[in-house]
């Protein structure tokens, strides 16, 4: 099967009901998407089809063989950062960590359909990626600090 | 172990040639003569290498707390470097590393920067001594001449060089035993510092987790536990699993019956077609009516006394008024976001292990039991931990890791689902609480009894801790021997701990322990027995207050007298968020008050019911600490163990029904999300005290502070957690 993944097509020999989750960690060894529930309740998996913010874990590989998929090692870099990733540092989001990857990929495809996003915006946005070490002001600070940087960079 | 001032550090050879700083441990450690841990830095703390790199073995480990960047902060502020500058290494089972409180090398208690951060301190300070002294001599200069700044010495006539120049000298100069830590007006970074230097990695998905673990041949495996605690498997039929794609192999272990597979999500599906029949332990079939059964017969009975001020009885027999009540709290998970998982490679004699574990020295305890391997021939390789909260103090995945990869010579990594961790636990013990005071006729408070019935944590963890604080070539059975007298020797304090200290001045006090175990597995859970102490401590000195009708904050001040740490968060708190000042109509204030891991904090709740439902708005909080090394750190710490402790006080409740737990999932073990999240404003109180705890600090008052502003919105008291208002 092929699937396309951070803009490069790869090949996968997996299951058809393999959810995409196991195939972009443990096949294509990208292992900024992580597992958490398994049941698309935590957000931890969370990466882009086309666009749009997905739960990995409840994703068979099949329903993406036609679709772009991006994942965290997608959307920057060090070198290159989004300008989320600019703003997790500066607020001191991430504490453990493990949920940010999800997180950050529930906050891009947010900021990609909405440069201005209000407070209610953002909760709708990112209610559904949970973070057990309590990281939610700062991820709202980040949220608005880069959408202001996005704003005034188009 | 205890280490002297005077044997501190020692200079070892470093592979690069630089200059590295181990610890000088007594000859009576715990290694036989003749067999050495395999590390490539054996009991290192520092090493600077000839191009200038500074490498800190960290000795804690890193689960979102902080101490990665509190510890890298202390070494660079007393090397004369920057934070940022530091590389962070994980320290491999060493006892060097031991925390020499618990002597287990262990993290927990809120403790790293309090305890093991003097010994970074003194690691920097030792190095840049003997920099100093390198470069004096060189330079032909006195040493007190010599200024260093961000890596490099600069002499008096202009000479400059780097730390890395300057190393191979500098490693041959005698180590001094007790070189001057900087006065605290000098820091630059301590107290000053506020960023996270772990940031990066976990922003870009590069931060490595055990999870994460990748090794040549690796398959993966799956595990099936008995649904009741201390169940056992009866028999089981694996053939229709082993026709499946992946399968390796299918194999009973003393927990339960694993596959083994190629890859994880065939061995998950491999798992669902094993027919496997259980059967009931020793335990039976309890539920929670029976557990809180037990506590309340415990507390009938009477109990340890562990504090006995005063007369009590006398106090409650001569008083005005008595005022007794019974408060309860549940069985929680710790829900880490990251699952319980353990990469183990057992093969030719010996094992690695890679896996998140807030106890590497346990780690390998259980794998030496496991194995029946050598402690020597057992390496645990220590990685990021996605969330610990206690929960990775115990180590039963490690155990079961093991002994699945000891059916195959390939890494095997063993991923447990959120349905296993919420249900197989260790649990934060569920506790009842009996609270009883008695008032004079000039409305004095007498006496205060506090009898707590719960289950000590020790007599669950000494299972698997016993081996690693006993001599590593202790036999197996002797370990056995020392884990069933350990709680015997050694008393389990966190039962009663925030309880015994009660800081209200009240002229009895008794506080009781009554012990009731059901035996449901229980562990650690972010600030321990604070965590329900503190909760009927809080609201019923609240209910006390009310029943002599005073201001809650004015009660509690006037029972705090020669505390004033307590009285300066209280005040700060109350200030900062207009406590007895007019609120939006419908939101209410609560507070509490707490001190834990030896730190100070009071919160305020502003809370409102919403269709009947209770809304957390804002939470003013103020915290002493003492000197903080990380400003923002600590803030956001504080922050942390408040969502946290919100969602014990609103939602967490494990339901034990006929000897298994109900719930499974996020779906019905709700945790607190970005929309029920309140807005929250630290103060940081400032203190010339030590360093003390924050990861956990914050936990404690929440529930109360919640609890107690309910009380005011509704005139309904909630004496039992989660707060549930129908």
């Amino acid at each position: 099967m092929k699937i396309t993944i951070n803009g490069q097509s790869k090949d996968v020999e997996v299951a058809a009901d393999t959810p995409l989750l196991w195939v972009i960690r443990d096949e294509l060894n990208l292992k900024g998407t992580k597992f958490g529930c398994g049941m698309g309740l935590c957000g931890a998996c969370t990466v882009h089809q086309n666009g749009v913010a997905i739960r990995s874990c409840i994703t068979p590989v099949s329903a993406v063989a036609e679709s772009s998929i991006t994942t965290i090692e997608g959307i920057g870099n060090p070198e290159s950062p989004h300008p989320l990733q600019e703003a997790w540092i500066r607020h001191n989001v991430p504490q453990c960590g493990y949920c940010q990857s999800g997180q950050l990929m529930s906050a891009a495809a947010l900021l990609a359909t909405n440069a201005s996003p209000t407070d209610v915006d953002i909760v709708n946005a990112m209610s559904g990626n949970i973070c057990r070490c309590g990281t939610y002001s700062r991820i709202k600070q980040a949220i608005h600090s880069a959408a202001k940087t996005v704003r005034q960079q188009s | 172990m205890r280490l002297t001032r005077r044997e501190f550090f020692k200079v070892s050879a470093s592979a690069s040639g630089g200059l590295l700083l181990a610890m000088q441990l007594p000859g009576c450690g715990s290694i036989p003569p003749g067999t050495r841990e395999s590390s490539m830095r054996p009991n290192a703390w520092l090493e600077i290498t000839k191009d200038s790199r500074v490498i800190m073995t960290l000795d804690r480990v890193e689960m979102g707390q902080g101490t990665y960047t509190g510890m890298a902060t202390l070494l660079a502020e007393e090397l004369d470097t920057s934070p940022e500058s530091i590389e962070v290494v994980f320290a491999p089972v060493d006892p060097a590393y031991v925390h020499p409180e618990y002597g287990l090398q262990a993290t927990g208690g809120s403790s790293s920067i309090r305890v093991t951060g003097e010994y970074v301190k003194k690691a920097g300070a030792t190095g840049k001594a003997m920099l100093i002294a390198a470069a004096a001599q060189l330079w032909e200069v006195k040493s007190e001449s010599i200024k260093t700044v961000e890596g490099i010495c600069h002499g008096p006539g202009g000479q400059k060089a780097s730390y890395g120049a300057l190393v191979e000298l500098a490693a041959k100069q005698s180590v001094p035993s007790d070189p001057p830590l900087k006065p605290v007006q000098d820091y630059r970074y301590v107290g000053k510092f506020n960023k996270r230097l772990d940031a990066n990695p976990k922003t870009f998905g590069k931060a490595e987790y055990g999870i994460d673990t990748e090794l040549p041949g690796m398959v993966y495996a799956a595990l099936r536990r008995p649904p009741v605690f201390e169940g056992t498997v009866k028999r089981y039929d694996a053939s229709q699993a082993l026709s499946m794609p992946g399968v390796l192999k299918v194999v009973e272990v003393s927990r339960g019956v694993a596959v083994i597979a190629e890859r994880y999500w065939q061995a998950r599906k491999a798992l669902q077609a094993v027919e496997i029949e259980f059967a009931a332990g020793e335990i039976g079939t309890p539920s929670d009516d029976d557990v809180y059964q037990l506590y309340a017969d415990a507390i009938e009975q009477g109990g340890d006394i562990e504090r006995d001020d005063g007369d009590i009885e006398k106090a409650l027999t001569s008083a005005e008024k008595v005022v007794r009540l019974d408060y309860k709290v549940p069985f929680l998970a710790h829900a880490p976001m990251e699952p319980m998982n353990c990469t183990a490679w057992v093969r030719d004699g010996q094992c690695d292990l890679y896996v998140p574990t807030q106890a590497p020295d346990i780690a390998r305890a259980v794998a030496r039991r496991e194995s029946g391997l050598s402690a020597s021939a057992i390496q645990v390789h220590t990685t990021f931990i996605g969330g610990g909260f206690g929960r990775r103090l115990t180590q039963e995945y490690v155990a079961e890791a093991v002994s699945i990869a000891m059916h195959t010579d390939k890494p095997v990594k063993l991923i447990w689902s959120r349905e296993d961790d919420m249900r197989h636990g260790p649990f934060r013990p569920s506790a009842m609480h009996r609270l009883t005071v008695s008032i004079d006729s000039n409305r004095q408070v007498t006496g205060w009894k506090h009898s707590i019935a719960c289950p000590r944590i020790l007599d669950h963890f000494v299972k698997d801790a016993a081996g690693a604080v006993v001599p590593s070539w202790t036999p197996q059975f002797m370990v056995k021997m020392a884990s069933s007298m350990a709680t015997v020797v050694n008393p389990d304090a966190s039962p009663t701990e925030g309880a015994l200290r009660l800081p209200y001045t009240i002229p009895s006090v008794q506080v009781i322990h009554a012990v009731a175990d059901a035996g449901i597995p229980v562990t650690y859970w972010r600030s321990v027995g604070h965590s329900h102490n503190a909760f009927a401590m809080e609201s019923f000195v609240d209910e006390v207050a009310h029943a002599l009708n005073e201001d809650e904050v004015a009660f509690r001040d006037r029972l705090l007298d020669g505390e004033p740490r307590h009285r300066a968060v209280l005040h700060a708190a109350a200030g900062k968020a207009g406590w007895g000042k007019p609120l939006p109509k419908g939101r209410f204030h609560g507070m509490a008050l707490h001190e834990s891991f030896f730190s100070y904090v009071a919160q305020v709740a502003e809370v409102s019911i919403e269709y009947g439902q209770i809304k957390v708005h804002k939470v003013v909080c103020a915290v002493d600490c003492g000197q903080v090394v990380n400003p923002d750190m600590v803030i956001t710490q504080l922050e942390s163990g408040i969502i946290f402790g919100l969602t014990a006080t609103l939602h967490g409740n494990l339901t034990l029904e006929r000897g298994a737990i109900k719930e499974s999932n996020f779906h019905d073990y709700p945790v607190l999300r970005m929309n029920e999240a309140p807005e929250i404003d630290v103060i940081l109180v400032s203190s010339d005290n030590p360093s003390s705890g924050v990861g956990e600090v914050g936990v404690p008052p929440i529930a109360p502070a919640v609890a107690n502003a309910v009380f005011k919105a509704t005139g309904k008291r909630l004496r039992q957690l989660p707060l549930k208002l129908s």
